[in-house]
C-alpha cells in the first residue's frame, strides 16, 4: 500500500467514516454472513503511474479493503518507468498485477495485442455491476480510445487529460497590460513582457515533447502522420512541422527556467505551485493544482483554453483507464476493485476532500457544486474543461493511439532537445526526426 | 603388461574425471551459453512481444545488423560511449594516482581520510544518481547557490548538450576514483624503500622520485586499473538515466542505454538483441586487447 504523506483531516475521516458504512450497506460488497469479507484472502496487485488522481485514490484504499477483505499492495511509478514495465510484463502475459492503468498512448497497443480483458461482460452482468452503478455515464471521448476492434470496452477511464494553459502569476500578465493569450502571437508577444519579472521565467512546459510539442505542431498546421490509423507517413519534416518547432524551442530556450529541458511533469507542477515559472501549457489536472489553498499561485493564477496557431486550435485531449492484465488470476476481484474506485461516489469524494476535477462521468460534470467549485479565482474551469473535451472530439489526436507512436514520440522529444539545446536547427532537427521516425516505423513493420 | 594396465588406470581416471566434471558443465552451459545462445539466435529475428510469431521470423537474419549499422543514432552512441570511456578513465586515473600519492603516508589523519574517500564507491549507483541530480539541478543545487553566490553564475549542465556529458563524467569519477586509488595505493606500498632511498641521497626530486623510481614499479598496476575501468564504463547506465534520459537530443546516449530504450521502452526485441550482440563483441575485443596490453605490462 503506498504511504500518503498528507496529514488526515477531520472531516475526511468523518466522510471516510460515512462512505464506508455506505459501502458496507451495498449488495455484493456486504461481509457474507457468519462475518467473513467476499474477498477475504484474496491479494490485489495494482498500479498506475503517479499522478494526482492515483495518488488521492491511495487515501481511500484502506476503506476498500475494510469493507472487502481484500488485501490491496498499490504502486505509482513515474510515467515512463509505469510503461515500460507494464509493456514487458503485459507482453507476456505476467499475472503480477491485477489491475493496471491503460495508459492512453499504449491504448491502440495494449488493447490491440489482447493484452487488456474485456470488460463487457462485467458490465452487462449484474452480479457484478450493480444496475445503479452506471456504466454510461463516463464520457464517449474519455472511453473511445479503449474499445477494441470488436468495440469491447477494455478500461475505465479515469481521467480525460485535457490541455490548457494557465499562469501562476496572472498579477504580472495583468501588471504588462494584458491578458492570457488566445493565440500563439499573442502567447510569444505576453512571454516576451513578462519574462523574468519578479525572479519568475515566463515559460514552462514538461519534457516529454512528444505530447506538449503537438498542439503548436497541429496549430501551424502540421501533424504527426499524415493520416492516422491508416495512413502512418510522418510528417515531421514539413514546412509546418519546422516552423512549429522553430517557435515552440524558441518560447523555451527564450523565456524558460535554466535547465528547461529537464523539468519533468511533477517538476513543472511543483514550479507553477511556487509561482517560480508563469505560464505553462499543459494538462488540467497538473493546472488546477496551482488553485489548491497550499499552492503560492492560489491567490493569482489563471486558467485559459490552448492559444490556437494559425490553423486552429489543438488542445491534446487523453484519457487513463483501470483494466484488468489478461494474466491476471483474481479477474473478478479486479473489476470490484474497479467499480468501487470508478463509483460516483468515490468520484465525488475525491473531488470534494482533493478538488480532483479531472472527472470522467458526466453526472459529476454536470452538478452545480462542480461548476460553482471549478470557478478558479473567476475563471470557470469546468467550462473549459468541457470546451476542450469537444475540441478533442474532433479526433486530431487519433495519432497518439496508433500502436507504433510510442517510438516516434521519443524522436520528437530528441529533435526539440536538440532544437533547444542549439544542437541542431530547426530544420535540421526535424528532418532527422522524420528520417529516425521512418525507421522506427519500419522496424515495427508499418508498410508505408 | 604393466605399462598397458597404467594407461588403463589413467583412461579409467580421465573417464571418471569427465564423469565427475560433466553435471557441472552441463550447468555451466546451460546457465551461461543458453541465454547467450538465444540473444544470438533472437538478433536475427524481428521478435517484438506485440507479434509472438516474429520470433521464428528467419527471413531476414541479418536485417537487425544492417539497421543498426544503418543508423545515424546506434553509430552517434558508439561515438558517446567511446568519449564519455576514454574521458572518464583518464580522469579516473590521474584522480586515483594523485590522491595515492598524497595518501601514501602512514598516518592515522590520512587513514581515515582514506577511509572516507571510498565511500563513493561503496554507495548504490542509484543513490550515487540521485546526489549528482540535485547538484546539477539549479534550482535547488548548491553548487549552482554557490557560485552564485561567489558572482559566477553557471547554467544548468545536464541540459547543455556542451556539458552533459562532461557532467556525468565528473559523476562517474567521483563514484569510482576509489578503485583505481586503492589499487594504485596497494601497489605503491610495495615498491621497494631501497631504491628510493638512493635517488633521495642522490638529490633527486619528488618528480623525478616519482617518475624514474615509483612509476616503474606501478605500471601494471596502473594498466589493470585502466581496463577494468574501460571495460566497466561500458556498462554506465544509472547516471545516464537519472540525470540526461540519454539527452539533451542524444547527447548522453551511449550504446547500451540506447539498446535498452529499443528493447524496453519500444518492445524491439530482436533489434536490441543485435545491439547487445554488437556490444558483447566490442567488450569481447576489448578484453582481448586488455588481456594482451595487461599481459605486456606485467612482462615489463
Amino acid at each position: 500500500m503506498a504511504e500518503s504523506a498528507r496529514p488526515v483531516r477531520r472531516r475526511q475521516v468523518l466522510a471516510s467514516a460515512a462512505a464506508g458504512a455506505a459501502l458496507l450497506a451495498l449488495p455484493g460488497k456486504a461481509p457474507a454472513q457468519g462475518g467473513a469479507k467476499k474477498l477475504a484472502g484474496v491479494t490485489l496487485n495494482i498500479s498506475c503511474w503517479s499522478a494526482p488522481y492515483p495518488k488521492y485514490l491511495a487515501d481511500y484504499i484502506p476503506e476498500f479493503e475494510q469493507a472487502t477483505g481484500a488485501k490491496v499492495n498499490y504502486e505509482t511509478p513515474s510515467f515512463p518507468i509505469y510503461n515500460q514495465r507494464m509493456d514487458i510484463e503485459l507482453s507476456t502475459k505476467s499475472d503480477a498485477h491485477d489491475v493496471i492503468n491503460v495508459t492512453f498512448i499504449y491504448s491502440g497497443r495494449w488493447i490491440g495485442a489482447g493484452w487488456v480483458t474485456p470488460l463487457t461482460d462485467f458490465l452487462s452482468d449484474p452480479k457484478h455491476t450493480p444496475a445503479d452503478w452506471g456504466g454510461d455515464d463516463f464520457l464517449p471521448g474519455a472511453t473511445a480510445a479503449f474499445k477494441d476492434s470488436q468495440g469491447r470496452l477494455c478500461a475505465i477511464p479515469w481521467i480525460a487529460d485535457v490541455q490548457m494553459a494557465g499562469a501562476s502569476r496572472y498579477d504580472l500578465i495583468e501588471k504588462a497590460g494584458m491578458k492570457l493569450p488566445d493565440t500563439f502571437d499573442e502567447m510569444a508577444a505576453m512571454l516576451k513582457a513578462v519574462n523574468r519579472q519578479d525572479n519568475t521565467s515566463a515559460f514552462l512546459v514538461e519534457n516529454h515533447y512528444g505530447w506538449s510539442f503537438i498542439p503548436y505542431l497541429q496549430g501551424f498546421g502540421g501533424d504527426v502522420f499524415r493520416k492516422p490509423p491508416n495512413d502512418l507517413m510522418p510528417l515531421l519534416d514539413t514546412p509546418e512541422a519546422v516552423a512549429a518547432a522553430d517557435f515552440f524551442c524558441n518560447m523555451l530556450r527564450e523565456y524558460g527556467p535554466d535547465g528547461v529541458l529537464s523539468y519533468t511533469y511533477d517538476q513543472v507542477v511543483e514550479t507553477l505551485r511556487q509561482a517560480r515559472a508563469n505560464y505553462s501549457t499543459n494538462n488540467e489536472t497538473f493546472l488546477v493544482q496551482m488553485g489548491l489553498p497550499e499552492s503560492k499561485s492560489a491567490k493569482t493564477c489563471a486558467l485559459s483554453l490552448m492559444p490556437a496557431g494559425p490553423k486552429g486550435r489543438f488542445p491534446n485531449v487523453a484519457a487513463h483507464g483501470w483494466g484488468i492484465p489478461v494474466g491476471s488470476r483474481n479477474k473478478e476481484a479486479a473489476w470490484e476493485f474497479i467499480t468501487w474506485a470508478m463509483s460516483k461516489e468515490l468520484g465525488l469524494r475525491m473531488f470534494r476532500d482533493h478538488g480532483f476535477s479531472s472527472v470522467t462521468r458526466r453526472s459529476i460534470i454536470d452538478m452545480p457544486e462542480f461548476r460553482q467549485r471549478m470557478m478558479i479565482n473567476g475563471t470557470d474551469v469546468a467550462k473549459l474543461y468541457i470546451d476542450t473535451l469537444n475540441l478533442g472530439a474532433k479526433g486530431y489526436t487519433v495519432y497518439r493511439t496508433v500502436p507504433p507512436y510510442p517510438p516516434v514520440d521519443r524522436e520528437i522529444d530528441i529533435a526539440i532537445q536538440s532544437i533547444v539545446s542549439q544542437q541542431k536547427t530547426a530544420k535540421q532537427a526535424m528532418a532527422q526526426a522524420q528520417q529516425n521516425a521512418l525507421m522506427q516505423l519500419k522496424r515495427a513493420g508499418v508498410k508505408l | 603388461m604393466a605399462a598397458s594396465k597404467a594407461a588403463g588406470w589413467s583412461a579409467e581416471r580421465n573417464r571418471a574425471f569427465r564423469l565427475g566434471l560433466s553435471p557441472a558443465l552441463l550447468v555451466l552451459a546451460v546457465v551461461t551459453l543458453g541465454p547467450a545462445v538465444y540473444l544470438i539466435v533472437t538478433s536475427l529475428t524481428p521478435l517484438t512481444p506485440v507479434n509472438p510469431a516474429t520470433a521464428l521470423d528467419f527471413s531476414e537474419p541479418l536485417q537487425n545488423y544492417s539497421s543498426a549499422l544503418t543508423t545515424d543514432e546506434f553509430l552517434h552512441s558508439v561515438w558517446v560511449q567511446v568519449e564519455l570511456s576514454v574521458v572518464t578513465v583518464l580522469t579516473q586515473l590521474a584522480a586515483g594516482l594523485g590522491l595515492a600519492l598524497l595518501l601514501d603516508r602512514p598516518s592515522r589523519l590520512l587513514e581515515a581520510v582514506r577511509t572516507s574517500f571510498l565511500m563513493p564507491m561503496v554507495l548504490p549507483p542509484i543513490v550515487v544518481a540521485i546526489i549528482w541530480k540535485v547538484i546539477y539541478t539549479p534550482d535547488i543545487s548548491p553548487l549552482h547557490h554557490l557560485l552564485a553566490w561567489f558572482g559566477l553564475p553557471i547554467h544548468s549542465l545536464i541540459t547543455n548538450a556542451n556539458t552533459a556529458i562532461w557532467a556525468i563524467a565528473v559523476a562517474d569519477t567521483w563514484e569510482w576514483f576509489p578503485f583505481t586509488m586503492l589499487m594504485v595505493l596497494a601497489a605503491l606500498q610495495m615498491v621497494p624503500k631501497e631504491p628510493q632511498e638512493a635517488a633521495r641521497i642522490d638529490g633527486a626530486s619528488a618528480v623525478q622520485l616519482f617518475w624514474h623510481v615509483r612509476l616503474p614499479y606501478i605500471r601494471s598496476t596502473l594498466v589493470v586499473a585502466a581496463l577494468f575501468r574501460l571495460i566497466d564504463s561500458i556498462k554506465a547506465f544509472p547516471l545516464i538515466y537519472v540525470l540526461t534520459d540519454g539527452g539533451p537530443g542524444g547527447a548522453t546516449e551511449v550504446t547500451n542505454y540506447y539498446a535498452f530504450v529499443q528493447t524496453f521502452n519500444f518492445s524491439y526485441w530482436g533489434y536490441g538483441s543485435a545491439i547487445a550482440v554488437l556490444i558483447v563483441l566490442g567488450v569481447l575485443l576489448l578484453s582481448l586487447a586488455v588481456n594482451r596490453m595487461g599481459g605486456e605490462a606485467i612482462d615489463d
